[in-house]
């Protein structure tokens, strides 16, 4: 019989965005005052593509921050997407 | 045997310890999560401590082989031994080129199990002090153990064989020269680079490092064989 997974929601927070692309800029040695622009434009474009939804799954909100992270800063989305695929 | 050949023997073993990804890949990983979140000096002092915890793994390995060897195997390894240390090199070689690296253009995740590399992951995630990045450093270097195992045993022979205290000269030596690549990046990191330059550089040469380490443990059969048994 197959078991079912058990579903975990979260609240959604900009602020937690923000903190986490901050730690990977500043983890990929990106200047803090241009990752600052880069977390709150990214915050600013997350919030508005999720404003009209009611409920969405963490990868669709992964893919979002990683698709607006290559605009402005590849070696920072870079850090996003494979920061669990280094070992 | 003669102490160049065992300098020889030692090198080789060295470089093919050298060539394992997990030390590395551990450094990497606490680089990318101290840098995010403690100070430049506080992240360089976490570095140093991992190397440190590396180094000491190695080097209390040999020295635990080279007491194994002197008290159990009458102080040199037997060709029985030897040929089989060999089927392992060859076999570790073979493992190497096909299973070290899990599937996946863009990744160098490893052959570990996945809890236990997320275990590291973890480790890596919430390291905060110098006692923290030593144990991490320790852990990922002797994680690798089915891969150092035969090598260790090869080497504590080798030390064995050598003249006096020459032996805990090599024995620290080969501590320090397996950590070598650590310290390759350790210097990088310091003079600029980030860690996740790093790991493009690992992705991109994946392939290579893959090839290179399979070799290693293939012509450090050949080389046993050739000067050790024969």
């Amino acid at each position: 019989m197959a078991r079912a997974k058990k579903k975990i929601t979260y609240e959604y927070s900009s602020d937690g965005i923000k903190q986490s692309i901050l730690r990977n800029a500043k983890s990929a040695k990106v200047a803090p005052g241009w990752a600052k622009q880069i977390a709150e434009r990214v915050a600013k474009e997350v919030d508005a593509w999720i404003a009209d939804k009611e409920i969405i799954t963490e990868a669709d909100l992964r893919k979002k921050i990683i698709s607006e992270l290559e605009k402005l800063n590849p070696d920072i989305a870079y850090a996003y997407k494979n920061h669990d695929k280094i070992i | 045997m003669s102490d160049i050949t065992c300098i020889a023997t030692i090198i080789l073993a060295a470089i093919t310890q050298a060539s394992l990804q997990l030390g590395l890949g551990g450094l990497i990983l606490l680089y990318h999560n101290s840098m995010g979140k403690h100070r430049r000096k506080t992240t360089r002092h976490l570095a140093k401590n991992y190397i440190l915890g590396s180094c000491a793994i190695t080097f209390l390995m040999v020295c635990t082989f080279c007491f194994l060897i002197g008290n159990f195997f009458g102080g040199s390894l037997s060709a029985e031994w030897l040929v089989v240390s060999i089927g392992i090199f060859a076999a570790s070689g073979s493992v190497m080129w096909l299973l070290y690296y899990r599937k996946g253009k863009k990744t160098t995740e490893l052959w570990l199990p996945k809890a236990f590399t997320n275990f590291i992951r973890k480790k890596a995630r919430n390291t905060n002090d110098n006692v923290e990045a030593f144990s991490l450093g320790l852990l990922s270097s002797f994680a690798e153990i089915p891969f150092s195992l035969a090598i260790y045993f090869v080497v504590a022979n080798c030390i064995l064989n050598m003249s006096g205290w020459l032996q805990i000269i090599t024995a620290v030596s080969y501590a320090i020269f397996t950590a070598l690549p650590l310290l390759v990046l350790k210097f990088r990191v310091k003079t600029g680079k980030s860690a996740i330059e790093a790991q493009k550089w690992r992705v991109r040469n994946k392939a290579f490092s893959k090839v290179f380490s399979g070799s290693s443990f293939m012509l450090l059969a050949i080389f046993v064989l050739a000067f050790w048994v024969m």
